[in-house]
């Protein structure tokens, strides 16, 4: 076997996969875009931008998804990094596994289960209930952007503080003596070693979150009880309910189109801030 | 001193402190690192310690730099106390075993990051003024905007060091700052690091296990066995008069023959061997009568003849090293043992084959008379 045909063989699966299910998919979408509703509801193929001009009828899905992906990404972060700093830098290698364990235990149960939880906890006898029993009364949680919110971080920290954790976690703590040795109080040894640093598992654990993000329909549908619509939700609704493959394919590419500016910009931001690194090539 | 064996001077005579370790000790949960090390650092001093992995040397030097507390005892630096002023406090500088540079910045950002801390500021031109010495001083002058990652080791190395003088510290460890580097470099920058030292006036120091970097370099070496200090003192000290085995078996190459003190007269005592012979030495400090202890004759304070008085044995092995050769000769009851002979002894007296018969003695001063341990 010549080295040629084994690497091709080792990229087939991959490649195959991706063709199969990535590629002629988001043709065909391509396609349907430009095309018309069959009166019986699926696609009429044609070539009109009718389904493009009608975009802004679904507005309020894209301003949902585009202010909450990343308001939800941020927050993540925040929360994230504290949380895989104390893991990383502070904790004893034995508490390191266990609090790591339970980091990724939620992952074990369904998001569906667990963001039934959620409508519980933020619905009238959760949380307001609560609140009522101090005496704030009118408190509403569920239905509204804030209970998406709270899904959204809840269900996709993990996916946050892994790469962040693996980042400090082989962080040479002794750049951090050396900083200190060389006259640095400790925010500052933060500020100018141990950030920059993770800056790789930051920008690692915003773009999966980010992009998974774009995408979500579960928690908005559960949590936002059809008030908060993400594209995804849209999504479903153009295909499943009202049968309109073609502007929901308009939607779809829309979405994609969308999400490529955002992480080519977000890309090239990363990699100026990291320019003076040669490791921060993440994708 | 509780060994009771020649400790060597605790205080170099005449020169003020810069640092020391009073009574100090530190325990790492149920591990002893370091036991009641008493030890006084001199201003401009070139100072190691010298030991295996394990002996505390390490935690010695970090309590120094302010990364450990010592559990008991007190450091000081300057005439202070500081046993819990912070690392970023401390007018000390540490250059790490494997450098520890900063992988995100430039050569140049990296040897600044010290004087960059200071507070008021240090104007930029200033800064990148007194980097650009720093670079010289350690021969790496134009090399301010490459990477870390493009230097080599050697190179690395200097950049930390550049790194740490900058700063114009009170005092500079080294943290084994050659072992990673290949024996030629070695060498180079051991002639190197002690020419900055006289240069720069700057307290050096270091850790390292090896015994030739420590004697070469050092004005005094500490000597650590099991987080204590065994021997202070300058390198012919320790080589001419170790205060026990290990520190002639450490310091230098030296045969050992076991037995037990007889007579100790003045300066001079007797050693019954195990195979029944007996000896006369030098005895050590703190020696009694009966004391299992061990007779010590460096192999260059032996001589090989072929007629006289002297232990008769048999050459097993010659190995020629230039300006002396190295016979391992046989005794019947005393074992094997090492003799190095200079170049002249051979050439006058005509080298030893293997097999051939020979007798070796030593002077009674060249006897020294150790504990075993």
């Amino acid at each position: 076997m010549t080295k040629r045909t084994r690497n091709w063989l080792l990229l087939a699966p991959a490649g195959t996969w991706f063709l199969v299910m990535l590629i002629i998919p988001l043709t065909v979408v391509f396609i349907f875009s430009f095309g018309e509703r069959a009166s019986s509801g699926g696609v009429e193929l044609a070539l009109t931008l009718e389904q493009y001009t009608n975009l802004p009828a679904r507005w309020a899905a894209f301003k949902n998804t585009m202010t909450l992906a990343p308001l939800g990404t941020m927050a993540a972060l925040l929360i994230a990094y504290p949380l895989a700093y104390f893991l990383a830098v502070k904790t004893t290698p034995r508490w390191k596994t266990i609090l790591l364990v339970l980091v990724i235990v939620p992952f074990w149960t369904s998001i569906l289960i667990r963001s039934y939880a959620w409508i519980f906890l933020l619905g009238g006898r959760g949380i307001p209930a609560l609140f009522e029993w101090v005496g704030i009364e009118g408190l509403r949680l569920i239905n509204t952007p804030f209970a998406v919110l709270v899904g959204i971080i809840y269900g996709y920290l993990p996916l946050m503080v892994f790469p962040i954790y693996v980042s400090l976690d082989k962080l040479d703590k002794r750049l951090l003596e050396a900083s200190s040795d060389l006259g640095a109080k400790p925010w500052k040894t933060f500020l100018q070693i141990t950030l920059p640093l993770s800056v790789p598992g930051i920008a690692t654990g915003c773009m999966l979150v980010f992009i998974l993000l774009m995408g979500e329909y579960l928690i908005p549908a559960l949590l936002g009880g059809g008030k908060v619509f993400f594209v995804g939700n849209a999504l479903v609704d153009l295909f499943l309910q009202s049968r309109n493959w073609a502007y929901g394919s308009a939607v779809a590419v829309t979405l994609v189109v969308v999400m490529l500016i955002t992480v080519t910009i977000y890309m090239r931001l990363i990699s100026r801030l990291g320019a003076s690194r040669e490791d921060v090539s993440i994708m | 001193m509780e060994n009771g064996g020649y400790v060597g001077e605790v205080e170099p005579a005449g020169k003020k402190p810069i640092a020391e370790l009073r009574g100090v000790t530190k325990r790492f949960g149920e591990v002893l690192a370091a036991s009641d090390l008493n030890l006084s650092i001199a201003e401009g001093e070139f100072l190691s310690f010298l030991g295996p992995s394990g002996c505390g040397k390490t935690t010695a030097l970090r309590m120094l730099a302010g990364f450990e507390t010592p559990t008991e005892g007190d450091v000081l630096l300057d005439g202070k106390v500081v046993n819990t002023l912070e690392a970023h406090h401390r007018p000390v500088n540490m250059v790490f075993q494997q450098y520890a540079l900063f992988p995100h910045m430039t050569v140049a950002q990296n040897i600044g990051y010290g004087l960059r801390q200071i507070r008021p500021r240090i104007p930029k031109a200033e800064i990148s003024e007194r980097v650009s010495k720093a670079l010289d001083v350690v021969q790496l002058a134009g090399f301010e905007d490459r990477k870390i990652w493009e230097m080599s080791g050697g190179q690395q190395q200097r950049v930390a060091l550049a790194r740490a003088i900058i700063n114009e510290p009170k005092l500079l460890l080294l943290d084994e700052p050659m072992a990673a580097l290949d024996r030629k470099l070695r060498k180079e920058m051991q002639i190197e690091l002690q020419d900055l030292q006289r240069q720069l006036g700057i307290t050096f120091v270091l850790v390292t296990h090896d015994q030739e970097e420590a004697l070469s370099m050092s004005d005094r070496i500490c000597i650590m066995r099991d987080g204590r200090i065994v021997q202070i003192g300058s390198p012919q000290e320790l080589y001419d008069r170790p205060n026990s085995r290990y520190v002639a078996d450490f310091v230098g190459t030296s045969n050992f023959f076991n037995g037990k003190l007889q007579r100790s007269t003045d300066g001079l005592s007797e050693v019954l061997l195990d195979n029944g012979m007996r000896i006369q030495g030098m005895p050590g400090d703190g020696l009694v009568d009966g004391q299992e202890v061990c007779v010590s004759v460096r192999p260059e304070q032996m001589k090989l003849r072929r007629q006289g008085k002297g232990l008769e044995v048999e050459v097993h092995n010659r190995i020629f090293l230039g300006e002396h050769t190295e016979y391992l000769v046989t005794h019947e009851t005393l074992g094997d043992f090492l003799v190095l002979a200079p170049r002249q002894a051979d050439l006058s007296e005509g080298a030893f084959a293997v097999r051939d018969k020979a007798l070796v003695s030593w002077e009674t001063s060249a006897a020294l008379i150790l504990d075993r341990n």
